[in-house]
């Protein structure tokens, strides 16, 4: 048997080593459907974004908002003089072309109209007093676009993987800004909320669409 | 070949008349790699780069890698074994081409890359990408609006190495999954083809003859989707592609397909290729590696200003 024992071993070896050999090579099933459905994301790029964004949020995104916001109405005055003046002065980008201009921006705001109920929760604010909503205040669960990714300078694009990692952060970090969230009971409409945030222009005109990262009623 | 050996040589005029003195050629060789130019998508970044290109002095060498990578790496050895000073690549997958673009940047010869990422930073000098998530978002939320934010539906997905193929379906998903009344009934990938999209849409409209809509991940898939809707009698399904191609276009004109998303292809390419000159004759492109360039929704309102993958203004 002792004597066998290496014959074994190496028949083992030789065995495995096509084995091993195959595993290296990633390729995807040709024609298989599997392959096709698997398409939609590793399960694991959601997890692992999420667990970045939660490390990241309140110990990095928030403060970094708190320290860049303008206040709403220099950026409404920015703004009229042109989008891309404004962005130089305020704005926050990559620099690679196309890109839209994000705001870091804060003020304060009466409630014209509260939805709390639907999934895409919001708070229209009257930020300058005129009785007319000004600014939409996101409360999710859904939040829309990546403001709050792209405005943060910190988080670079050519550090992560591919779009799909970089996409799941800008998800992860929305659903966090949804989870800070404390707002009181009760019909907001008519009461007075402070916040701070982010938000993207793509032109003047567009709707202010904030995702806040601090939002609290003030008397 | 003729047609470029004459370009070179009055490149080579202008540079003699303009008396620098050495430059006894044009800028050099650059190479164009693109998928098949059957998709005019990748046929309109060719032509975009070649102008670019040679507007700013090159010569030009445009291959195709049909989606192949071994193809890909034997089209990468010859543009290294012809001496082109830069490579724009849309590759042919986000793992498999790593290797090749380090091949390359090994004989000294810099990548650009447009469309399409690697799953590697720090070998290319420049990833320039359509934002597919913002784009393919732009997209999702037409279709659930022309959906009235209900009913039974279809995706098409794009081939699998590809990590837009992913990305799109996870922008989709990001914003349909959001309405409880949108019900996928089908998820199938058609490779980005055209002729398979017609075959899946068949066999996917035989099983759920109730569907109302088709989300494609491309334009060539959207209009295959909808030659096999319009063979089987339901131009009643709202179909929505992605990429701004002028056959889209055409078809949203005329009533048929809803909406697109489109990527600045073209400009891309023209950007990849100024990168390209800025990085060979500075060091430096002054540009992130990875930039994400914006998309635009196409539909009913707009489509009159789309012409080869770009927007009038």
């Amino acid at each position: 048997m002792t004597c066998r024992a290496p014959h074994v071993l190496f028949a083992i070896v030789l065995g495995l080593m096509p084995l091993t050999g195959c595993k290296i090579v990633k390729n995807p099933e040709p024609g298989s459907e599997a392959a096709g459905s698997a398409t939609a994301t590793p399960a694991d790029d959601a997890a692992r974004m999420a667990r970045m964004a939660a490390e990241i949020f309140a110990a990095k995104v928030v403060p970094f908002v708190a320290e860049q916001a303008v206040d709403l109405s220099t950026l409404r005055d920015a703004v009229a003089g042109g989008l891309d003046a404004a962005g130089a002065q305020h704005g926050h980008r990559p620099e690679s072309e196309g890109s839209p201009w994000n705001f870091l921006v804060k003020g304060q705001g009466k409630v014209v109209k509260a939805d709390t109920a639907s999934r895409a929760a919001k708070l229209e604010l009257d930020s300058d007093g005129d009785g007319v909503a000004d600014v939409t205040v996101q409360l999710g669960p859904v939040i829309k676009g990546t403001s709050l990714r792209d405005a943060a300078d910190f988080l670079v694009f050519t550090d992560f993987r591919d779009q799909i990692e970089f996409a799941k952060l800008a998800r992860a970090l929305n659903d966090e800004a949804h989870k800070a969230l404390r707002l009181p009971e009760g019909d907001l409409t008519g009461r007075r909320f402070a916040f701070e945030g982010a938000l993207t222009l793509r032109a003047k005109g567009d709707a202010l669409l904030l995702v806040p990262t601090q939002l609290s009623e003030v008397p | 070949m003729k047609i470029s050996r004459r370009l070179m040589l009055s490149a080579i005029g202008i540079a003699m008349s303009a008396a620098m003195p050495g430059l006894a050629s044009a800028e050099g060789l650059i190479a164009i790699l693109t998928p098949s130019h059957d998709n005019p998508f990748f046929k309109a970044e060719a032509v975009g780069a070649e102008a670019r290109a040679k507007e700013l002095g090159y010569e030009t060498l445009v291959l195709v890698h049909d989606d192949d990578p071994n193809k890909q790496s034997e089209l990468f050895d010859t543009a290294i074994a012809r001496g082109a000073k830069a490579i724009i690549l849309d590759n042919a997958g986000a793992d498999a081409t790593v290797a090749a673009v380090q091949r390359a940047k090994d004989a000294g010869i810099p990548s650009f890359l447009i469309d399409r990422e690697i799953k590697e930073s720090g070998i290319a000098v420049s990833q320039i990408v359509s934002n597919n998530y913002q784009g393919a978002q732009l997209g999702a939320e037409e279709f659930v609006r022309l959906m009235g934010e209900t009913g039974k539906f279809a995706e098409l997905v794009g081939r699998e190495a590809d990590t837009n193929a992913g990305i799109r379906s996870s922008g989709y998903h990001d914003i349909i999954d959001q309405y409880p009344e949108m019900e996928m009934v089908a998820q199938q990938s058609a490779n980005w083809s055209q002729t398979e999209a017609y075959e899946k849409m068949e066999t996917i409209l035989q099983a759920n003859p109730e569907i109302k809509g088709v989300i494609s991940g491309n334009d060539t898939m959207a209009m295959g989707a909808w030659a096999a809707l319009e063979a089987a009698g339901r131009t009643d399904v709202i179909v929505v592609g992605f990429d701004g191609s002028n056959d889209v276009r055409d078809s949203i004109k005329a009533g048929g397909i809803k909406a697109t998303v489109l990527q600045p292809a073209y400009r891309q390419a023209q950007l990849a290729v100024e990168q390209a000159d800025q990085f060979l004759k500075t060091g430096t492109t002054g540009q992130d590696e990875k930039q994400l360039m914006d998309c635009v929704l196409i539909n009913a309102d707009n489509a009159a200003k789309l012409e080869t993958f770009a927007l009038a203004d």
